[in-house]
C-alpha cells in the first residue's frame, strides 16, 4: 500500500487554513473575487445593463463577434443555452462559495484569538450581498446558499425555495449586518464601511420597493421600503465623508480612485506581481481600433443615446423631440445645444479622447461602421499614456477603480423615492445638484483655442422659469437623469425594468433605431419574459430540475 | 558416422547469399557468414535445420556427400514468425487474441518523421488521422473511441510501456510492431491498455553477422491544399455586392478603405470601378496590395534524413549502435524540427547462454522552431489582400481600419522563428535474464523514461497596422517528466508430448514524475536571440512552476496452453494499483481469455480441403483498466494562487489591491481548486473479440476476420456540475457507459509470376459503430443536445447537433410561406422547422450527422521484378461528416464582415445566379448564418494515394566496391486524393486549423555493408 502513496504537490489542505493569519487571507480572496470578472463578463454589467438598454450597441466586428451578446441585444434571439449566461451565472457564484468559505471559517474561531470577528463577518456578507445583488437583477430567481449550509445539500436548494421579496430580504440581511457592524472608516480604503452597506441597503430597498409579480410586472410601489432608502441616504450624507466631485470628469479617471464620490469600489492594480496585473477586464474589449490601442471595439453608444444629450433653448432635455434628428459628426454638435456629460461619455469623431487635446478620436478607429457606427465609449477607458493604462495584447485595459456605489447615484436614488412618495419638490434640489455639477463640468472639454468639444448648453430645472415641477415633469425629469448621468455605466436596463417599463421603451427604441442600424430589425423584447435572462439551461439540468425556469422562458 | 559438412545458403528468389541462417545438428549450432557459407560438425543420417526469420526453415537428412548448397524462400504466411504479445512471446500460429503484426520493411521508407504515420491505413482497426507539422503529429484510435477522456492506445517499448508516441523512434531501428487489439491480448498490460497496445521492438544485432546499413533520403514537400480566397480587387467587389444586396440604407461607400464609382440604383446596380485609397491607414504607411497570404507564408521545403546502423553478434553476444538525424523545414515558413537520436543494443551470454545480461537505450534530442502554424494557416485567410505585408518604410503591414484584429501571418513567423524549442527525451532498460532450469527463466528488467523540454522565447515588440504592442518578453522554460519501470518475471516452458505449456508470472512498478517551471523578463534593449537570456531583461519579473507524481504497481500472470498444436488457450490476471484513486479503490483485477481452434490442423479439414494451409477460430474476453485522471483528483485542495492570466479567462487568484495603491506588492489569500472524490475507482473496459485466421495455398492467400463488442463502464470524467458550489466545483466522478462494435477485414495474396516476378496484395477494411449507454444527468449538457429531450444517450459520442440548413429562399412567396425565422429573406438561408411549431428557433435543432466513418479502408500493393521494386498504398475513408467550419469565411460576407473572405463568395446567390447554394452577400448577419447547421457539414470521404514507391536494386554494381547490397528508390506521399464533390474545402483529412499535409516527393539509398 505505500508504495501507492503520493501526496499532492504544492497545495494546501483546507483544515490547514484555520488559523487566524490564514482566516484574514481568506477574507482578502473573498475581496479578491470582486474583480476576477473576464472579458465576456463584465462585473460592471455593461452587456447586460448598458447594452440592452437602448444606451449602447455591441461593436465589435459584426453581429457574429461574440454571437451570445449579439443575441442579448436583440432580446428575440435569447436563448436559455447561451453559454455566456451560464458563465456569468457560475462566475457570480464563484464570488459567493468564496465569502461562504471565509464564512465558515470566520464562524468557528472565537474571538479572543480573532479580535476583528464580527467586522470581518460583516465585510464578507458585504461581498456576498453584492454578488447576490447582482444576481437578482439578472435572474430575479436563483438558490440562496450561506454558509451554514453544508456543502452536501447544495443540490436541494431550488432557485424558488424563495420567492422574490424574500430574496431580497436575504441580500438585505447581509448588509443589515454590514450597518451594525462595520466601523465608519478603514485604515485600508478597499474594505467596505458602515455608510457602503447603508448605500447597499438602500438599493436594494430601491429594488424592493418595486414589487413584481410572477410575470415580472411592476404591481405596486411600497412607500415603507422607499422610505427607508430616504433613511439610509440621509444617513449617508449625514456621515459627512461624502460629496460630488467638483468635475464629472473625476469619476472617470484613475488618479481619482477612492474619491469623496466614491461609496464601494472594486479597487484594480498592475505592476503587482500577478502576470498581467489585476485590470478591470470586463471593460478590456471596450477601446477603439487605432494603433494605441487596437482592440476591440465593443460597447458603442447609440445614436439614440447620443441624441439624448442634446438640450433645448433652456438647456433642458428634450424629452420628446431628441430623436427627430441626429447628431451624427462635424457641424451636428456645434448645431445643436449639449449637455457637457455627452463629451464625457461617448467618443465622437474630430472630439478629442478622453480628455486628451492631441489624442483626438478619428473615423478609422470605428471597427465595424457600416453595422455600428463611428461613436465609440469613454468613461470606462483610459488614455493611453494613462499611468493606469496597460496592454495584454490582444487586449487592454486599466488599474482604474470601477465604482459600484457612487455618491451621485445615492442623491437621485433618493430623489426616485420622494418623487414616487408625491414629495417631488424635495426631489428638485437634489435633481438640480447633479444638474449643476454637469453644466460646471466642461474645464476639461475645452480645446486649445477656448472653445469646447460641442456647443454646450444646460441649465437646472427653475419650476416656472423652464418648467412646471409637476409630479409627472419630476419624474420625467429623474429618469432622464439617471439616463445621462449614468449613460454607458452598466445600470439602465435595471432602471427600465424596476420601474416597469423596458417593454414599451425598448421596442420605441428598436422601431426607431432600426432604421439607421439594420442588424436591429429583428430585435424585439417580450414582455413578461425579457425582463430579466433565463436560468441558464445548463443549470437546470444539473439541478435535476431542482431548479425553475423563469416566467415565459 | 562424423563429419564436417560445408554449404552455401542463399535466397531462392534473389538468388543472393543469406547470412545469418542459424544452422543445428544435434552436436553443433552455426551460422552462416557473409558470403552464406557455414560448416558443420554432423553425421551422416543425421538432420539438420537451416532457419532465419521470415524465411520457411529447411530440414536437410545428411548424405554422403560434404558440401552442400541450400535455397531458402520466404514464408509467406509467416506462421512462425515470432510475435511479441505481452512480457513474452509467442508464435503467430498460437495466437489467439487480435493482434496486428506490421510488415516493417513496407514502412522503413516512409520520410514522415513518426513510424506510426506510416501505419495510416496499414492496418484494419486501426484509426490514424495526422497532420503535417515537422514534428509528425497523429492521433491514433484503435477500435473507436472508448472512453471520454484519453484515447491514446499504450506503447510498449522493448517491454517498457509508454504513453508519449513514437515520435522519437528512430524508424530504421524497429524489427517489428504488432498492433493488440482486443482485451485478451492487451489485457496482460492491465491498466492502460484499455485504448489498445502497440508494441515496438528494436533491432539487435544478429548471429554471426557484422553490418553496417545506411540509409539516406532527401524529400521535398510542397503545400497543395491552399484555400482559394479573393484577391484585393475581388474583396472590394463583393463588398460592393454585399452592401448593394442589402439595399438602401447602406451606403457601400461606407466602407473605410475601398470607394465605389456605382451607379447608385439599389434595384439595378452598375459598379463602374473601384476606387483605392493611396494609403489604407492614416498613418500612411500602407499603400494597397495584393497580398496572396499563402503564399507569403508558405514554402517548398525539404526533408532530409539520414541514419546509419552498425551491428553484430556472436555466441557471445550481440551489439547494435545506431544514428539517425532527421532535419524537415516544413510547408509553412520558419517551421522546422531537427532532430538526432542515437541507440545502443546490446547483450552478453554468458555461462553456456544461462544468463543473459542485456541493455537497450535510445536518446532523443530535437531543436524546433515554435512558429503557431495552425493560427498562420487561419490568418491567411482572415488577413485581407489590400493590405501589405510591409510598410512603405520596411515596417509590418498589419488590420487598418474596418479590419479585424487580427494578425500579420508573416509577421508572426519572422517573430517567432528565433524561437526554438528544445526537447529531450532518454528511453531504454537494462535487463538479465537467468535459465535457472532449461523450462524456466527468470528475467528482471529496469526502464527508464525521461523526456524535457527547455524553451527560450523573445516576444519581440511590434507595430502591426493598429496592432501595437511595445513591449518586449523573454520567457524560459523548462520541464522534465517521466518514470521510471521495474519488471520482474518467471516465465516457464515446457512440452511434454502433445501439451505445450507456457506459465508466467510477473510484477511491474512504475513511479512518474513531472516537474516544470518557467521564468519571465520585460524590457530588452535588443530584440535579439542571442541577447535574449533573462538576466538582460530589466522589467516585470514573473517566474512560475508546478510538479506531480503517480504509481503503479501491478502484478500479473499468464498461461498459454496448445494441445496438439490445434487446441489453445490462454489465460491472464492482473492486479493493477494506482495512486490516482483512494485506498479502498486501488486495486482492481482485470482477467482475461482466450481460446483458439486450429481447425486446419485437423485431419479431416486436411483431407476435405488440402489447400487450406491455416484455418483457426478464436474467441477473446477480457478486462481492461484506465486510470488516466489528474494526480490528486481524490483529494480537496486549495492552492496559494496569487494570480493568474487573465487574458482570456477570469483571474482565479486570491490577491486584492486592499490598500488602494494600485502597484505593488498585493495581500492575498488561497483559492479552491479541487473538491475531492475520495470513492473513484478504476474505470474498466471488457472486450469480446471472435476472430478467424485463414490462409490458402501454403498461406499465399491469408487474411483474417475479427468482430468485437466493447463495453467501457465507470468512465472517468469530470462532468461540470452546480454552479453554486463554486470554483474548484467539478469533482472527477465515475460515470458514462459506452459502447463500441466492429468489424475488421485483413486479406493478403502473395504472388509470383515465372521466376522474376513477385507481388503481394493486402487489403484491409474496418468498421465501427460508437453508443452512449449510460450517462449521468448532470453531465448531459457535456455532450451536443439540449440536454432536455434531446440527449447523446443511445448515440455517437461523435454526434453533431444542429439545424438543418434547407436550402436558400428563391423568392418573397418562399419567404412569406416559411416558418417565423428571425432574419429570413431572399437569398438567405431557410432552416427547417424541425418541430414544426411555427417558429424556427432552439428547440428545432437535432441530431445531424456523426463524424464517426462509415468505415475505413487500405490496399497495400507492393511487386518486384528482377531489380526493381515497386509499392503503393491507397487509404480511404467512407461515410464520414466533417464539420468544415471554415464556410464561415469562405462563403460569408457577413459573419466576420472584417476578415478577407473565399473565393466561393463570387459565385453566391443572386436573383441572377438563383442556381447557387451558397446564400447571398450580405453585410450583416441578420439571419444568424453562422449557426450550427447542415450547412457546415460535409462530406469528408476520400481515397488517397497516400505513398507510391519505385526502387531499384544495384547491388551487383556495388559489390565491386564491397557493398553488400544497395537500392535506390523514388517515393511519393499523399500524390492523390479524391475526395467528395460536396467538400468544399481543400482537404477533408485535415479539416481545421491543423498543419496542412503536403504533397512530399522523395529520393532515397539504402547501403549495406
Amino acid at each position: 500500500q505505500k508504495a501507492l502513496d503520493e501526496t499532492p504537490q504544492g497545495v494546501i489542505s483546507g483544515a490547514e487554513l484555520n488559523t487566524p493569519e490564514n482566516i484574514d487571507k481568506m477574507v482578502i480572496a473573498a475581496y479578491s473575487g470582486l474583480g476576477n470578472d473576464d472579458i465576456h463578463t463584465s462585473f460592471s454589467l455593461w452587456p447586460w445593463g448598458s447594452m440592452r438598454s437602448g444606451d449602447a450597441y455591441k461593436g465589435g466586428d459584426s453581429p457574429g463577434d461574440n454571437t451570445d451578446w449579439h443575441s442579448y441585444e436583440l432580446f428575440s434571439a435569447n436563448r436559455p443555452e447561451l453559454g455566456n449566461t451560464d458563465k456569468m451565472w457560475y462566475f457570480l457564484y464563484v464570488g459567493i462559495s468564496r465569502a461562504n468559505d471565509a464564512l465558515r471559517r470566520i464562524n468557528q474561531i472565537d474571538e479572543s484569538t480573532y479580535p476583528l470577528k464580527k467586522e470581518r463577518q460583516a465585510e464578507v456578507r458585504f461581498i456576498r450581498g453584492h454578488f447576490y445583488f447582482m444576481l437578482k437583477i439578472l435572474y430575479k430567481y436563483m438558490p440562496y446558499i450561506d454558509e451554514n449550509l453544508p456543502e452536501k445539500e447544495y443540490a436541494t436548494v431550488s432557485n424558488r425555495t424563495l420567492t422574490n421579496d424574500e430574496l431580497w430580504n436575504k441580500i438585505g440581511d447581509d448588509f443589515n449586518f454590514g450597518v451594525a457592524n462595520l466601523p465608519v472608516s478603514q485604515d485600508q480604503v478597499g474594505r467596505v464601511t458602515k455608510q457602503a452597506a447603508m448605500a447597499y441597503l438602500a438599493k436594494v430597498r430601491l429594488y424592493q420597493a418595486y414589487v413584481q409579480d410572477e410575470q415580472n410586472n411592476v404591481t405596486s410601489v411600497s412607500s415603507v421600503r422607499l422610505e427607508e432608502v430616504i433613511s439610509l441616504v440621509d444617513q449617508v450624507s449625514a456621515s459627512g465623508r461624502y460629496e460630488l466631485n467638483p468635475d464629472y470628469a473625476n469619476n472617470f479617471l484613475t488618479q481619482f480612485d477612492n474619491n469623496k464620490e466614491s461609496v464601494f469600489a472594486v479597487q484594480f492594480s498592475k505592476d503587482d506581481g500577478t502576470p498581467k496585473g489585476r485590470l478591470n477586464m470586463g471593460v478590456a474589449l471596450n477601446y477603439p481600433m487605432n494603433k494605441e490601442f487596437g482592440c476591440c471595439g465593443f460597447h458603442l453608444p447609440s445614436q439614440n443615446l447620443v441624441n439624448s444629450f442634446k438640450t433645448d433653448n433652456t438647456g433642458l432635455p428634450q424629452f420628446t423631440t431628441f430623436n427627430n434628428s441626429d447628431a451624427k459628426e462635424g457641424d451636428d454638435f456645434k448645431n445643436n445645444t449639449f449637455d457637457p456629460r455627452l463629451d464625457h461619455t461617448v467618443a465622437i469623431p474630430g472630439h478629442p479622447y478622453k480628455y486628451s487635446l492631441n489624442f483626438v478620436y478619428q473615423k478609422s478607429w470605428a471597427r465595424a461602421p457600416q453595422i455600428y457606427g463611428y461613436f465609440s465609449t469613454l468613461k470606462e477607458t483610459v488614455a493611453p499614456d494613462d499611468p493606469s493604462f496597460q496592454k495584454i495584447p490582444p487586449f487592454m485595459s486599466s488599474s482604474k477603480n470601477f465604482d459600484v456605489l457612487r455618491y451621485d447615484d445615492l442623491i437621485l436614488w433618493k430623489a426616485e423615492a420622494l418623487i414616487k412618495l408625491n414629495r417631488h419638490n424635495e426631489a428638485l434640489p437634489l435633481i438640480n445638484s447633479i444638474r449643476q455639477r454637469a453644466i460646471n463640468s466642461t474645464s476639461k472639454l475645452k480645446l486649445a483655442d477656448g472653445t469646447f468639444f460641442s456647443n454646450y448648453k444646460m441649465d437646472v430645472y427653475k419650476p416656472g422659469t423652464n418648467c412646471n415641477w409637476t409630479p409627472e415633469f419630476a419624474w420625467q425629469a429623474l429618469v432622464w437623469e439617471r439616463r445621462l448621468e449614468f449613460a454607458m455605466e452598466g445600470n439602465r436596463f435595471f432602471d427600465l425594468v424596476r420601474w416597469g417599463i423596458a417593454s414599451e421603451y425598448l421596442n420605441k427604441y428598436f422601431k426607431e433605431e432600426s432604421s439607421k442600424r439594420t442588424y436591429l430589425k429583428e430585435a424585439q423584447f417580450k414582455k413578461n419574459r425579457d425582463e430579466y435572462l433565463p436560468i441558464p439551461l445548463a443549470q437546470l439540468n444539473y439541478s435535476r430540475d431542482v431548479y425553475k425556469q423563469n416566467f415565459g422562458w | 558416422q562424423q563429419k564436417t559438412l560445408t554449404g552455401t545458403v542463399s535466397d531462392k528468389d534473389l538468388r543472393v547469399p543469406i547470412s545469418g541462417v542459424t544452422v543445428k545438428s544435434s552436436r553443433q549450432t552455426v551460422v552462416t557468414g557473409q558470403d552464406g557459407k557455414f560448416s558443420i560438425s554432423t553425421a551422416v543420417n543425421e538432420t539438420i535445420t537451416l532457419s532465419y526469420i521470415g524465411m520457411k526453415p529447411v530440414s536437410i537428412v545428411v548424405g554422403a556427400e560434404n558440401e552442400i548448397s541450400v535455397s531458402m524462400e520466404y514464408d509467406a504466411g509467416n506462421l512462425n514468425q515470432v510475435v511479441v504479445t505481452g512480457y513474452s512471446t509467442q508464435k503467430k500460429a498460437d495466437l489467439t487474441g487480435a493482434v496486428s503484426v506490421i510488415k516493417t520493411e513496407q514502412i522503413k521508407d516512409v520520410p514522415l518523421g513518426n513510424p506510426i504515420k506510416a501505419l495510416q491505413g496499414r492496418i484494419p482497426g486501426v484509426y490514424i488521422t495526422t497532420d503535417g507539422s515537422p514534428g509528425g503529429g497523429a492521433t491514433v484510435r484503435i477500435r473507436g473511441i472508448g472512453t471520454l477522456g484519453n484515447n491514446n492506445p499504450l506503447y510498449v517499448i522493448d517491454g517498457i510501456p509508454t504513453e508519449r508516441g513514437l515520435n522519437e523512434i528512430n524508424q530504421a531501428d524497429i524489427e517489428s510492431m504488432q498492433v493488440l487489439k482486443d482485451a485478451s491480448s492487451a489485457s496482460i498490460y492491465g491498466s492502460r491498455a484499455a485504448n489498445g497496445v502497440i508494441i515496438v521492438t528494436t533491432k539487435k544485432g544478429k548471429l554471426g553477422t557484422t553490418k553496417i546499413d545506411f540509409n539516406s533520403s532527401i524529400s521535398t514537400q510542397s503545400y497543395v491544399t491552399k484555400v482559394s480566397v479573393l484577391n484585393a480587387e475581388e474583396r472590394g467587389r463583393a463588398y460592393w455586392q454585399a452592401a448593394v444586396n442589402d439595399g438602401p440604407g447602406n451606403d457601400p461607400n461606407i466602407n473605410p478603405i475601398y470607394k465605389y464609382n456605382w451607379n447608385g440604383d439599389f434595384n439595378n446596380p452598375i459598379l463602374n470601378n473601384i476606387i483605392y485609397p493611396e494609403f489604407i491607414d492614416a498613418a500612411k504607411t500602407m499603400r494597397p496590395a495584393d497580398t496572396r497570404w499563402f503564399d507569403e507564408i508558405s514554402q517548398t521545403s525539404f526533408i532530409k534524413s539520414n541514419d546509419l546502423t552498425i551491428s553484430n553478434g556472436s555466441e557471445k553476444g550481440s551489439s547494435l549502435f545506431s544514428v539517425s538525424h532527421y532535419d524537415n523545414s516544413g510547408i509553412i515558413r520558419g517551421s522546422s524540427l531537427k532532430r538526432t537520436t542515437i541507440r545502443s543494443n546490446s547483450d552478453y551470454k554468458m555461462f553456456n547462454d544461462r544468463l543473459v545480461i542485456g541493455e537497450n537505450l535510445s536518446g532523443t534530442y530535437s531543436v524546433g522552431t515554435s512558429v503557431p502554424a495552425g493560427s498562420i494557416v487561419d490568418l491567411s485567410l482572415l488577413a485581407q489582400p489590400i493590405v501589405p505585408v510591409h510598410t512603405i518604410d520596411g515596417g509590418w503591414g498589419g488590420p487598418a481600419a474596418g479590419m479585424t484584429d487580427r494578425h500579420n501571418p508573416v509577421r508572426l513567423i519572422e517573430d517567432n522563428m528565433q524561437n526554438k524549442s528544445r526537447f529531450f527525451r532518454v528511453f531504454g532498460n537494462a535487463y538479465a535474464s537467468l535459465k535457472i532450469i532449461p523450462e524456466l527463466t527468470l528475467r528482471s528488467s529496469i526502464g527508464i523514461d525521461y523526456s524535457g523540454n527547455y524553451d527560450r522565447t523573445l516576444r519581440k515588440s511590434y507595430v502591426s497596422g493598429f496592432l501595437v504592442d511595445p513591449s518586449n518578453q523573454v520567457t524560459t522554460s523548462q520541464s522534465y517528466s517521466g518514470n521510471w519501470v521495474l519488471q520482474n518475471t518467471l516465465d516457464f516452458r515446457k512440452t511434454i508430448g502433445s501439451h505445450d505449456l507456457q506459465v508466467q508470472v510477473g510484477s511491474e512498478q512504475i513511479k512518474f514524475t513531472a516537474q516544470n517551471f518557467y521564468g519571465s523578463r520585460q524590457g530588452y534593449a535588443l530584440e535579439n536571440i542571442d541577447y535574449a537570456y533573462l538576466d538582460a531583461g530589466s522589467t516585470l519579473k514573473d517566474n512560475g512552476g508546478s510538479g506531480s507524481g503517480n504509481s503503479l504497481l501491478s502484478f500479473f500472470g499468464k498461461a498459454n496452453y496448445s494441445f496438439k498444436n490445434r487446441y489453445l488457450a490462454s489465460f491472464t490476471m492482473r492486479r493493477d494499483g494506482s495512486s490516482k484513486f483512494g485506498s479502498e479503490n486501488r486495486y482492481a483485477y482485470f482477467p482475461a481469455f482466450s481460446l483458439g481452434w486450429r481447425l486446419s490442423e485437423e485431419e479431416f479439414i486436411k483431407d476435405l480441403i488440402p489447400a487450406l494451409s491455416d484455418f483457426k477460430l478464436r474467441y477473446g474476453w477480457g478486462k481492461n483498466g484506465n486510470q488516466s485522471i489528474a494526480n490528486n483528483a481524490i483529494y480537496d485542495l486549495y492552492s496559494a494562487i496569487y494570480g493568474t492570466d487573465n487574458t482570456f479567462n477570469r483571474d482565479k487568484g486570491s490577491a486584492y489591491d486592499i490598500n488602494g495603491g494600485n502597484s505593488g506588492q498585493l495581500p492575498s489569500g488561497f483559492t479552491k481548486t479541487q473538491r475531492g472524490n475520495s470513492a473513484l475507482k478504476w474505470e474498466t473496459t471488457v472486450q469480446s473479440n471472435f476472430g478467424v485466421d485463414f490462409g490458402f495455398f501454403n498461406q499465399k492467400l491469408s487474411g483474417s476476420v475479427d468482430y468485437f463488442i466493447k463495453n467501457t463502464t465507470d468512465i472517468l470524467l469530470t462532468p461540470p456540475s452546480l454552479a453554486v458550489i463554486g470554483e474548484g466545483g467539478d469533482p472527477t466522478v465515475n460515470g458514462a457507459s459506452m459502447n463500441n462494435k466492429g468489424l475488421e477485414f485483413m486479406i493478403n495474396y502473395d504472388g509470383k509470376i515465372g521466376d522474376d516476378f513477385n507481388f503481394s496484395l493486402s487489403a484491409n477494411l474496418s468498421t465501427y459503430r460508437n453508443k452512449i449507454t449510460e450517462l449521468p444527468e448532470n453531465s448531459l449538457t457535456a455532450f451536443p443536445g439540449n440536454g432536455n429531450d434531446k440527449v447523446i444517450l443511445g448515440r455517437s459520442v461523435g454526434s453533431y447537433y444542429g439545424y438543418v440548413a434547407d436550402g436558400l429562399f428563391q423568392n418573397q412567396a418562399e419567404v412569406d410561406a416559411h416558418a417565423t425565422q428571425n432574419g429570413k429573406g431572399i437569398g438567405r438561408i431557410r432552416y427547417k422547422d424541425v418541430n414544426g411549431d411555427g417558429v424556427v428557433n432552439g428547440s428545432d435543432r437535432d441530431y445531424i450527422g456523426i463524424s464517426d466513418p462509415d468505415f475505413t479502408y487500405g490496399l497495400n500493393v507492393t511487386a518486384n521484378y528482377k531489380k526493381f521494386d515497386v509499392s503503393f498504398l491507397l487509404q480511404g475513408v467512407k461515410g464520414v461528416m466533417v464539420n468544415n467550419g471554415s464556410k464561415i469565411y469562405t462563403d460569408f460576407s457577413s459573419i466576420w464582415p472584417g476578415t478577407n473572405w473565399g473565393s466561393r463568395t463570387l459565385d453566391a446567390w443572386t436573383p441572377q445566379n438563383t442556381g447557387s447554394s451558397i446564400p447571398a452577400l450580405t453585410l450583416v448577419n441578420r439571419n444568424d448564418e453562422s449557426r450550427f447547421s447542415t450547412y457546415f457539414l460535409e462530406p469528408g470521404s476520400y481515397l488517397r494515394l497516400r505513398n507510391a514507391q519505385i526502387g531499384y536494386d544495384i547491388s551487383s554494381l556495388a559489390n565491386k566496391i564491397h557493398i553488400k547490397r544497395a537500392r535506390f528508390y523514388l517515393q511519393g506521399s499523399n500524390l492523390l486524393t479524391i475526395k467528395n464533390k460536396k467538400y468544399t474545402g481543400p482537404d477533408p483529412e485535415a479539416p481545421g486549423s491543423t498543419f496542412p499535409i503536403p504533397a512530399i516527393y522523395t529520393l532515397g539509398l539504402n547501403i549495406t555493408l
